[in-house]
Order: structure tokens, then sequence, then C-alpha cells
């Protein structure tokens, strides 16, 4: 046949392997860090991509001696090289892994140990990973562009969130010489998977011109990195960005989708990272195999995913890879990698699937038995407005729940309008969540809340710093939310309004059931943190008060 | 078995078909004495409903007789040497192997005494149900004919629409006690000799008892035997083995199967209609993008609404969530296990309809969809939204063109249920990435499964992806086809 079975992968699928392998781990791990942020991360990009460049160059040079480690490097050394490799893979895949087991839990299932994530993670992205290049490189193609183009999409729709002012405040941070070469080794080190390249190239079709594509997904992954270096000031605000661990994830937790299909979209975006994320993971257990193969250590099917699942589990002292895995790639990694390529230039003379199958089966098995995590709709609370005051030392909460047969229009006539007001008190949240699950059957679910009323007592407290962080902890809760000021919020949230409405619909409404220009200007949850992150301070937040019957904003 | 020819002496022969033919009832052995004072011996043996009596009588006994008569004993076998009897469609026979496979095949045989040849008189066959019209692959425009049992008549379908000596029917046998007889259809100048050769290797390849049908001759072959998906296309119109053939494909036709088989096969073959080509192509790219919205949602919904309704609630605008929990109070059930209840149910239903004949089986569908799903719910023991969500998954499954193809993504289906159900879309996620790497591992004859959303490099695969291209566009084949022959149609420079 004119292709298919020659093992070979085309440049298109080169390319987006490349995108579809960096896009998640770099999205993800990058902007946590301050080091890759504002203008020194903008110039440290910059640098970095020239060097990223040379380095392509260098390393399609080195291609031929990968090919066969202990031919080109001599028993002893090959392995040593293979050695340096197969523990980059599975310090990497360990890294990833344990990275999936704290933002899933955190930012998508709650509920579901992070342990039980990473393990059907691993085991998902290690079935099929030694059957061959041109599996991967189909894998990459198929859904390397749909991703790509999610992510376009997803930032695009982000830009409506953004705010000059807020751009302006990274734009006039102060940076230093060494932050942006600091920027530019970061880069390099998170670019350190294209040291495998080499392991690839006789896999390649055309090879004379790869390097052109291996260039193009470098300009594309740094366009993408550019590209939210921008963004992500512009929609968090300098401070709270500089805040935050990961902060891609919250980037759509306040963007609407037109047409109101749904709700929030931040779960598909989600999708998107961890559809990447899986396939590094894959990927790395495809080409460690690959690696392990050229430097003559057997196969490393079974093994490397455990090893890889094993570091990722392991903490001493509650650190585990996390901690380590920065200074791993900085110190030791980059370091021995450019050594060991240099010399490699210089020197340059069935039955187990049925098995994995059952296994599989056997581990699905008992996640269905234990019914883990999932909370039926009935059976969840959906508090619309939170209205939160500080009074007698203690946090008084109050929780707007709708009345759910008026809220779905199936309400009978004789039925009294029953909007259910609860309310809970504490020192802190951790008390009135206690508190909360003490006293009611129905799981708490935050996602939906449309207004957030604060008490002016707290208001002008420091405490309110606490309930900010409280609120970032429930990710649940949208960013783009109302929040408003009321002398007394439990009187507020106690009004009842004609037709059932509830406060959280009936203050939304206000603020959006206008035509264009009468729009009232609310303050939304995202900017309130904006506000605190930056100066410490609660923003100017707009009243409410019950005036007889009716429930009005004050200008 | 050793071969052994057919003697001069007719008695001897008679014994050996005796004693082969031992205790097989169906088998008729006429002795007869033919031509002038009936001095001339003759033996007919044939399967007694494949060969019409008509047949003999009129046709070709009568026509014996009738020359028989006219000619001495000693001038017998020179003359069926030269006239076959005088009958169109006869065939002499050199061995005994040759005479009961020819027998077996639905012809009658003809031995004469002195003489070591019989002659085979070809016969319309095993009775069979004739043309009629494709039940499983309806279209609104196109021809109605649909292939029939017989591997014969299906042969001449397609030579009825290609009549090309460049259309190639080659015969191979299969089953060493089935003896069922295959046709390789191909074109001669777009098919590749390597594909070609594969599949002769493949049909090689085992020696099996018997093949009853093609689905058993697809599952004997195929790249991969543990995946769902069918690496066979199949079909039961004979126009759109002949399109595949004009892209280049193979068609594999099986005696006693409607079902022709095509190779290779891709993902969005599957996905496609034949009557794709003889509507415009607005409506045929807009019905294939419908179809595909069908296949996500005959997978994903119900493994959406889960993970949705379990996890993820805040992606759910507020009122259809509150709606959403609204009718769930009072189901006993998780949602899981409601929904897994419902699908479950939906499959009985459409297992009992295709078992129950005739009008009874779309009663049967009638009944279920309305009566058990409205009872269910007044029942408390289903939610209406569940209901609508297995309806939509369902039309979903129905409005996939390949019944097979959509059968694996049935049982997907519950794979992604169960994801999303305990797994939210994390579940969703770990389960596409899952079915996409298995897609791009497999096969069909050595071509990827996911061509042509595969693109190779400097080939054309116009009008294969979703979006159907015009026909005065459609230029090149599909790169199935031999590379030189790759061009389909242009403009006549002086018409």
């Amino acid at each position: 046949m004119n292709f298919a079975e020659n093992n070979r992968i085309s440049h298109r699928q080169l390319y987006r392997q490349m995108i579809l392998a960096f896009t998640a781990p770099f999205l993800l791990c990058l902007f946590g860090e301050e080091r890759l942020l504002g203008k020194a991360g903008i110039l440290g990009l910059a640098v970095g991509l020239i060097l990223l460049l040379v380095y392509v160059i260098f390393l399609i040079r080195l291609g031929n001696s990968c090919t066969d480690l202990n031919k080109s490097a001599g028993p002893f050394w090959g392995r040593m090289i293979g050695l340096l490799f197969v523990v980059y893979v599975i310090f990497t895949g360990a890294y990833l892994l344990a990275v999936l087991e704290e933002i899933v839990p955190e930012s998508l299932l709650t509920g579901v140990p992070g342990l039980w994530i990473s393990f059907f993670a691993v085991l998902c992205c290690s079935l099929g990973t030694h059957k061959g290049m041109q599996r991967r490189g189909r894998m990459g193609e198929v859904s390397g562009g749909i991703l790509l183009l999610g992510i376009f999409a997803m930032m695009a729709l982000c830009l409506g969130q953004s705010r000059i002012s807020y751009l302006q405040e990274m734009l006039q941070a102060p940076f230093s010489k060494e932050e942006i070469f600091g920027s530019s080794y970061f880069l390099l080190c998170a670019f350190s998977g294209l040291g495998m390249l080499p392991f690839i190239l006789e896999n390649v079709t055309q090879r004379a011109t790869v390097g052109k594509t291996v260039a193009g997904g470098i300009l594309t992954l740094c366009g993408m990195i550019l590209g939210m270096l921008f963004l992500l000031p512009a929609v968090f605000g300098w401070e709270r960005l500089k805040a935050e661990s990961y902060p891609v994830l919250p980037l759509l937790a306040g963007a609407d989708l037109p047409g109101n299909v749904l709700a929030r979209f931040d779960v598909l975006w989600m999708a998107f990272l961890l559809y990447s994320l899986l396939f590094a993971i894959g990927s790395l257990l495809h080409y460690g195999h690959q690696v392990i193969r050229q430097a003559h250590f057997g196969t490393g099917r079974f093994w490397m995913p455990v090893a890889m699942f094993l570091l990722s589990a392991i903490k001493v002292n509650g650190a585990g890879i996390k901690t380590y895995y920065g200074s791993y790639l900085a110190y030791v990694h980059v370091p021995l990698l450019l050594g060991a390529q240099v010399f490699l230039l210089l020197g340059k003379k069935g039955k187990g699937k049925k098995k994995a199958l059952a296994a599989a089966a056997v581990c699905f098995l008992p996640l269905c038995l234990l019914g883990c995590a999932g909370v039926e709709p009935e059976k969840r609370m959906y508090p619309l407005a939170l209205g939160v005051d500080w009074k007698n030392e203690q946090f008084l909460v109050s929780y707007g729940m709708p009345d759910l047969p008026a809220a779905t229009g199936q309400e009978k006539e004789e039925e009294g309008q029953t909007s259910a007001l609860l309310t809970l008190e504490g020192k802190d949240f951790a008390q009135i969540e206690q508190a909360y699950r003490r006293s009611q059957e129905k799981y708490l679910d935050m996602g939906h809340l449309e207004v957030l009323i604060l008490g002016e007592e707290l208001s002008e407290r420091a405490q309110i710093g606490e309930l900010l962080s409280y609120l970032k902890k429930e990710v649940f809760v949208g960013e783009n939310l109302y929040v408003f000021q009321a002398g007394s919020p439990g009187e507020v949230m106690s009004w009842q309004g004609g037709n059932g409405t509830s406060v959280g619909e009936y203050l939304t409404g206000i603020m959006e059931n206008r035509m264009s220009g009468q729009h009232r200007k609310g303050v939304t949850l995202r900017e309130l943190y904006h506000g605190w992150y930056e100066k410490q301070q609660l923003m100017k937040l707009p009243k409410i008060q019950v005036q007889g019957e009716r429930l009005e904003i004050l200008e | 078995m050793e071969e052994k020819r057919i003697s001069e002496s007719l008695r001897e022969n008679e014994a050996y078909i005796r004693d082969r033919l031992k205790n097989c009832a169906d088998v008729l052995i006429r002795p007869m004495k033919l031509g002038a004072e009936e001095k001339i011996n003759c033996l007919m043996i044939y399967i007694e409903v494949a060969v019409s009596n008509m047949m003999l009588d009129d046709s070709a006994i009568g026509k014996m007789i009738n020359h028989f008569w006219e000619i001495s004993p000693e001038q017998i076998p020179e003359f069926i040497q030269n006239n076959s009897l005088g009958i169109a469609d006869g065939k002499r026979l050199e061995t005994m192997q040759e005479v009961v496979a020819a027998l077996f095949a639905g012809n009658a045989v003809f031995f004469v005494d002195g003489y070591d040849r019989a002659l085979k008189i070809s016969s319309k066959g095993y009775p069979g149900m004739g043309v009629s019209e494709a039940e499983t692959e309806k279209v609104l425009r196109g021809s109605k004919e649909g292939f029939s049992d017989s591997v014969k008549i299906n042969s001449a379908l397609v030579r009825k629409r290609l009549r090309d000596t460049r259309f190639k029917v080659v015969e191979h046998q299969i089953g060493t006690r089935s003896h069922t007889m295959l046709q390789l259809l191909y074109m001669e100048d777009l098919v590749q000799e390597e594909l070609l050769e594969r599949v002769q290797e493949r049909l090689d390849a085992y020696e099996v008892d018997g093949i009853l049908d093609s689905g058993m001759l697809e599952q004997l072959t195929e790249d991969s035997w543990i995946s769902p998906f069918p690496q066979y296309q199949t079909t039961e119109r004979p126009d759109r083995a002949a399109q595949e053939l004009l892209n280049g494909k193979i068609v594999l036709l099986c005696d006693n199967s409607p079902s022709a088989l095509i190779l290779p096969s891709s993902f969005n073959g599957f996905m496609e209609s034949s009557e794709d080509w003889y509507h415009r192509f607005e409506m045929a790219s807009f019905l294939r993008g419908l179809r595909y919205l069908a296949l996500f949602s005959a997978t994903l919904l119900p493994g959406l609404y889960l993970a949705m309704i379990r996890f993820h609630t805040q992606i759910l605008p507020t009122n259809l969530i509150l709606s959403f929990a609204e009718a769930r109070e009072g189901v006993p059930f998780s949602s899981v296990t409601e929904l897994l209840f419902l699908e479950l149910s939906f499959e009985l239903i459409r297992e009992a309809g295709v078992r129950i004949p005739g009008s009874l089986g779309n009663a049967i569908g009638i009944v279920g969809g309305l009566i058990i799903g409205q009872a269910a719910v007044s029942a408390n023991l289903v939610s209406p939204i569940v209901v609508m969500i297995v309806a939509l998954t369902a039309l979903g499954s129905m409005a996939i063109p390949n019944e097979e193809f959509a059968a694996a993504f049935r049982l997907l289906k519950y794979l992604f249920l169960f994801l999303g159900g305990y797994l939210g879309i994390f579940g969703m996620v770990l389960g596409g990435y899952l079915t996409v790497a298995h897609l791009s591992g497999l096969l069909s004859f050595g071509m990827p499964y996911l061509l042509p959303f595969i693109r190779t490099e400097g080939r054309n695969a116009a009008g294969e992806r979703i979006l159907r291209v015009p026909f005065r566009k459609r230029k090149d084949r599909p790169l199935y086809a031999k590379k030189e022959e790759s061009l389909r149609l242009k403009r006549r420079e002086n018409p």
C-alpha cells in the first residue's frame, strides 16, 4: 500500500502531536509560576524562542545518533543517556499525574479521590503505547486540530471579560534583566520534552524538512503562551494573577456563551485541557517505550506506568513530585540533557492485551460498585442568593433557595410561595459548613449562585477577606455573579417577590433585563476579587433595600 | 481428495456417483436410454429442487432427444464434443470432483456411455428470494433494487451497472464442507494490486468447515477481531457496490448472503448513504453533518446527561437543572440505574421488534415507546427527561446509515454512560481518549480506518469528508484507487 504500514508519521502528524502534548501542561503549569508572567515573561519568551529555534537545528543534526544509543555512545554511556531520558519520562509523567490529581478533584469532581483519578488516567494512557508511531500520529492528527481550534475559541470568548485597565497594571509593574533570563531558562525547561525529538526523527517522513514543522509547532505554542500572557492579566488583574496557582482554570468561570445555551462552559474548557493532559501522559509513555527500546533496556510497557503512578502518589512530609519537579528540571535534567546531546553530537561515529483488558475491567468495577461522588439533582440544594453579614463576632450566612415547583412552572394554585431561606452562623466558614452538614439532608450546590449580598457591618471588617477566600475555594461559584451591599442582608434575603421569584432571580433580572444603554452597572465577583487582590480593599458596591413590597437597587 | 477422472464406462461412473451420493435423497439420478432404438445409455444427475424440471424437459433433454434420434451411437461423443448438446450454457467436465461441485452448485450433470466427459447443464440454481428492495438501506432517490441471496444474481446486478471489460469477477470457494462460492469484484485498472493480493491471502489464510453468510467471512478476515467497529462496509445495494468499485475498492460477494462486503472501509464511509451522490451537494452535506450529530447523540448523550446532573450542574441554566431536579423527585433509583434501566428496556424493545414478524414488530415499537415509557414515568420508575434522553439516543443511532457501525456506537454508549455517571466530564474525556486511540490504531486492509480525516500526502480525497463536494468538482478518485487512475471527471475539450 502506498501508506499506512511503514511506521512513519507525516509532518502534519508531528506538528499536531506537539500541539496536543504541550498545550495543557503549558497552560496549566507555566502561569502559576511568577517567573513567566508580566513584561519579564514576554521578553523572556522572545529570547527563549530564539534559543529554542537554534536548539531545534541542533536536535535535527543529532537525529542519527539516537537511533541506537549503544552504537553512537558505546554500551555504558548509551545506557546512561537512555537512563537520563527514562528518568525524565517517569518524573514528567508523575508530575503531570500529580497535577491531574490536584486539579480534577478541586475543579471538576468533588468527592472522587485524586489517587483514583491519576490511576484511571495512567491506566487509559498506558493502553497500546507500544503500538507503533502511526497510531500516535493519527491520534494527534485527528484531535490536534480540534483541540487547537477549541483552545483559541475559548481564548477568544474570554476576550469579552478583559479590561485594559487590568492590563495596564501588569505593564506598570517593574522587572529586571535577571527576571528575563530566568523566564527564558524557564521556557527552555518547559520545552525540554523536545529533547526526545531525535528518537522520533527516524520515523518521520521527509526528514530533511522536519525542522520547519517543529519550528512551526514551537511558534504556535509560543503564540498561545504569548496570548495567555496578555489575556490572563487582562481578565484577572496583575495582583490576583500572581496569587493564583492555576490561573487558566477560573479563566472561563465568568464567561457567557452566546444564546445562553449553557449557563457556564468552563467545564468544556477543562475537558479540552484534560484531553491534552492525557495525550501528554500517553505520549510520554509511548516515546519512553521507544527510548527504552533504543537504549536496549527491554520493554517499559508495564513497569513505566506503574513507576509513574507510584511516584505521583508518594509524598514525604506532604511534599511529592510537584515540589521537586521544578528543581529537578532546572538543575538536573536540562543541564544533563544538553551535556548528553553535545556528547552524542561530538562522538558521532495479544495475550498481553487480554490481561490488560481484564485488569481494566477489574479496576473499573469497584468504582461502579462504590457509586462514588455523584449526587442526584433532586438531592441538591441550589442557593441562588447568598447573604453574608457579621453579627456578634460571628458570620451570619443566609442561603436563598428557589421554590422548585414555582421555579419549574409546576406549582399548584393552592400552594403558597415558599422560597426557602436557610440561615446559619459560625465563627468561620468551616463551622458554617459543619452546621450545614449537621442539619441539612441535601448537598449544597453553589454552582447556580446568582447574587451575593454583603452586610454593611461585614464590608467594613477584615473578615471580608475570609469570605473571599472561602468563595475562591468554592470553584463551582461562578465569577460573573453580582455583588450587592445591604444594611441587613437577612431582611433582603427573606423578601418574597410576586410569582415566587427569588431574590437571586429578581436582582439578576434588574441588572440584565434592560435594553442596551439602560443596563445598570453592577459589580461582579471577579471585579471584587480584583479590587481585593490589588488594594486589599472592598470596592464600592451597589446598595439594595426593601421598600415596602419592592426590592430596590440604590445607585 | 484424490482426483478421479470420468471414465468412458457409464456403469463405472454411475457406481461411483451412487456411492458418493449414498443417502442423499435430494439428489436425483436418472438413467435414460436415448437415440434411435433407445440404444444410447445416458445418466442425468441433479438436485431435485435446484434444477427446474421445465428446463430439463423442454430445453436440454428435449434438444438431446431430438439430436440423438438423428445420429448413430458412434457419433454421439463427437457430437457432444463439438456442439455441447446444442445448448448455450453447457460446460464439459473432466473429473468427478468437478461433477460433484457442479451438481451442488445447483446444475444438472449429464453423462453418456462411451464418452469420458460429463456435461454441466446450467440451471438457475437453488431456490432463492430473487431481486427485492434493499430493506436496510432505503433511499428516496435512486434504484430500489437490492441484492438477493444468490451470488450470481448479485454480480449480475453490479455488471448491469458497470458494463465494462475492466470490471472483473473472480470466483473463490471457501469452506471445506459448505463450499460456499465467493466472488471478488473489482475494476482491474483502478484497484491497487497489493490490496487485491492481500485480500486473496486473507481468504486463503483459514480453513473453515462452512461459511454461511458474509458476516462470518468478515469476522474471519478482518484486521482486528477484538474491535467492536466493523472493518468491512456492508451494503445491500448494487448501486452502492458499483460506486465503491469506481472508487477503486473491492467488493466481496458471498453466496447465500444479500450483504456485499466493501473493502477497505473507513469511518466516514459508514456515515455515507448511497443517495448522498444523487442529492444536491448542499442537502447531502447537511445530511452528512446531521448524521455526525446523530452519532454524537447516540454515543455521548446519556453519559453527558449523567455527568451534568451528577457532577457539573453549574453548566446547565438554573431553570433547567431545577426542572431536572423536580422531575426526579420521587424516583427511587439513582440516575445511572434509571438511565441504564430505560436504555436496556429500549434495547429489549428493539430486539423484540426485529424478531416479531411483520407489522406486529412495528406495533411493538410503538407500544414500547409510548405505553411502557409513559407507564414508567407515571409509576415514578423513571423521570420524563430520561425518556427524552433515551429517545434522542435511539433516534441518533437509527440515523446512522450502517447498522453494524451504529451497533458499535450503541455498545460504546454504555461505556460512556458509566464513565460520565461515575467520573463526570473527566470520565467522558477518558472515554474519548480511549476511543480516539483505538480508532487511530485500527486498519482496514492496511488502510487507516480514520481516512480521510487522516490526510495523506499529495492525494485529493474529494467528496469523502463530511461535506460533499459539488458533483462537477468531484474530479479525483479517493486514494483507494491507483494513483495513475485518480482522475474521475474532466470536461471534454470539444463536446
